[in-house]
């Protein structure tokens, strides 16, 4: 069985005060959600703006607490300040502007940030920024400035900073909502590896339906509630019911469903395999 | 007939004079028609915004030549002060920029520096808000108040209220979800069919270009490596490619089924178009 790393135990989570994210106050951004995420998970949180799924990634590293019901993390309720840090150190979190997350002016400084705020060993923290940043492809730029760099390049630093206080898990807010297509792809690789080859759990949080076709699970978030969820096949065989949630689905999965050929198909060379086998072959 | 924007020659460079010189845009040459729609592509980096910054004088260019409406902007001071009202630019995140205590002074911000009269100013504001789709209660909220959606709707009004004849939009859609993104994409067509104004969209995003633009001017290291029709340019995918560049997902499925054999165009850029030829061409084989 799998090893459960954040639950939700019917979470409901109201804005109260001039929040710069809350959409209204007094209003329940998420309701009653339940919601599990097993270790060594990659999973794609979508929903169309105001659906709650901001919210919902806050959650997950006690940036909020719940209003009602209960976040648990690795059987830790962060309900004190001390047992929040502990959770923190578990789950970290990369944002969607590259540039309000860089605290430091050399980027290796930026990564070892995080660390130092633990109190590691400086040797230790050594080895954690060069790891770190080996990791995301980003160690040959470790003495350059931050601000000069591309918006995926930073956006692989931030990851950087969160590997490197080793957390088993990375949320992520549209952490390619500002980038260009290349930085996206450097993005996502970058959180791919991580996922298959050190076994860091991730939930991403998008608005890119290609970025949530790679995940294990797809979550899709409307009105405060997790109203879908399965693999993205699964997910995405649905879609009628998914615009009628405000979402889009990957060209390749939109052709495939309008032509009545097959549900669920989602990418290119699945949908030209399906398409040349209905014409029955090439001519 | 002179042309809505035409430059001659074109070029900036960053950090002139030192070491570090570059060229964000070197040698550009384009004209732009009234009431045309274009589409600027390229990726980060590749100068775009630097160009379209020099559409109404926010740059200067270190050679070369800007004319808008046939006039040389740089020719005096009142010229280049009136390019700023003639070229509207609604930035990236232009919700970021929003500074006013309501929103309807900043909306009215751009109509009160041309010294309008009171009148007119609240006129353009209202109709900018009504086309917007900017609700009437809101004019007096202070506009960190709104949502992010509606934030960006007012900064485009803000923009739209000066009644620009060449409206430039930077990235129009970032960040936005789908649903956001197409009424996004309407509202700008609906605005140029409306007004007939010059529109420039610059984006990295080939399926929202394929949608909206008459034309396409492709940016590749500083210069304007292709332009013409949507189809013109996107049948140059693996080149596209090599600019870092992905054509729609739709064109890319075309092309693979062009590949195999299968005897089907190449200009496809939407999945409605790409149903409509694939439905017949089924028809016609079961015909047989």
């Amino acid at each position: 069985m799998s090893e459960k790393i954040i639950e939700f135990e019917n979470v409901t989570y109201i804005y109260e005060t001039e929040d710069e994210d809350a959409p209204v106050a007094g209003f329940p951004a998420l309701t009653d959600v339940n919601l599990t995420i097993n270790k060594g998970e990659f999973v794609a949180v979508l929903g169309h703006n105001g659906s709650g799924k901001s919210t919902l990634a806050k959650l997950c590293n006690a940036i909020l607490e719940p209003t009602k019901g209960t976040v648990t993390v690795k059987g830790i309720v962060p309900d004190t300040e001390e047992k929040a840090d502990e959770v923190r150190r578990i789950v970290g979190m990369v944002f969607q502007n590259p540039d309000n997350q860089i605290v430091a002016t050399i980027v290796e400084d930026d990564v070892a940030f995080g660390p130092e705020n633990l109190g590691i060993e400086p040797s230790e923290i050594r080895r954690r920024v060069d790891d770190a940043l080996k990791c995301v492809n980003m160690y040959e730029f470790r003495h350059r400035e931050p601000h000069k760099l591309s918006g995926g390049q930073k956006q692989r630093v931030a990851i950087a900073g969160v590997i490197a206080m080793q957390t088993e898990c990375i949320v992520l807010d549209e952490p390619t909502a500002m980038l260009d297509p290349k930085g996206r792809e450097e993005v996502m690789n970058t959180v791919r590896r991580l996922n298959k080859e050190m076994g860091i759990t991730v939930v991403t949080v998008t608005h890119f339906m290609d970025e949530a076709v790679q995940a294990d699970r797809v979550v899709i978030m409307d009105g405060g509630r997790v109203v879908m969820q399965g693999t993205p096949k699964e997910v995405f065989s649905n879609v009628e019911k998914l615009r009628s949630y405000g979402l889009d689905v990957p060209q390749s999965t939109e052709l495939c469903h309008v032509l009545g050929i097959k549900e669920g198909v989602l990418d290119v060379d699945e949908c030209v395999d399906e398409i040349v086998r209905v014409m029955g072959g090439a001519l | 007939m002179s042309f809505a924007i035409e430059t001659v020659g074109l070029t900036h460079y960053y950090s002139k004079g030192t070491i570090s010189q570059v060229a964000a845009i070197e040698n550009v040459n384009l004209q732009i028609n009234k009431g045309e729609l274009v589409g600027i592509i390229g990726h980060t980096g590749s100068g775009k915004s630097t160009l379209i910054s020099h559409f109404n004088g926010l740059l200067k260019p270190d050679s070369g030549k800007i004319l808008v409406d046939g006039v040389d902007i740089w020719k005096d001071k009142e010229t280049l002060k009136n390019s700023r009202f003639k070229v509207g630019l609604c930035f990236q995140y232009p919700e970021y920029q929003l500074f006013e205590e309501t929103v309807y002074k900043d909306i009215a911000f751009g109509p009160k520096n041309m010294k309008l009269s009171e009148g007119e100013i609240r006129e353009r504001v209202l109709r900018a808000a009504e086309f917007t789709g900017v609700k009437a209660e809101h004019l007096n909220k202070s506009p960190f108040d709104l949502s992010g959606g509606e934030k960006r709707r007012v900064a485009i009004a803000g923009v739209m209220s000066m009644q620009p004849e060449v409206l430039i939009f930077d990235e129009p859609a970032a960040g936005l979800d789908p649903r956001g993104r197409a009424d996004l994409i309407n509202l700008i067509k609906n605005y140029r069919n409306q007004t007939g104004s010059t529109v420039i969209i610059v984006s990295h995003s080939m399926e929202d270009i394929a949608e909206m633009a008459d034309r396409v001017i492709v940016m590749n290291k500083s210069s304007v490596a292709m332009q013409g029709s949507v189809d013109e340019v996107y049948s140059r995918g693996d080149e596209l490619r090599e600019m870092g560049l992905n054509v729609p997902e739709i064109t890319e499925i075309f092309a693979k089924l062009r590949a195999k054999g299968i005897d089907v165009p190449a200009n496809v850029y939407t999945v409605e178009q790409g149903a409509e030829i694939l439905r017949n061409l089924m028809e016609r084989r079961s015909v047989k």
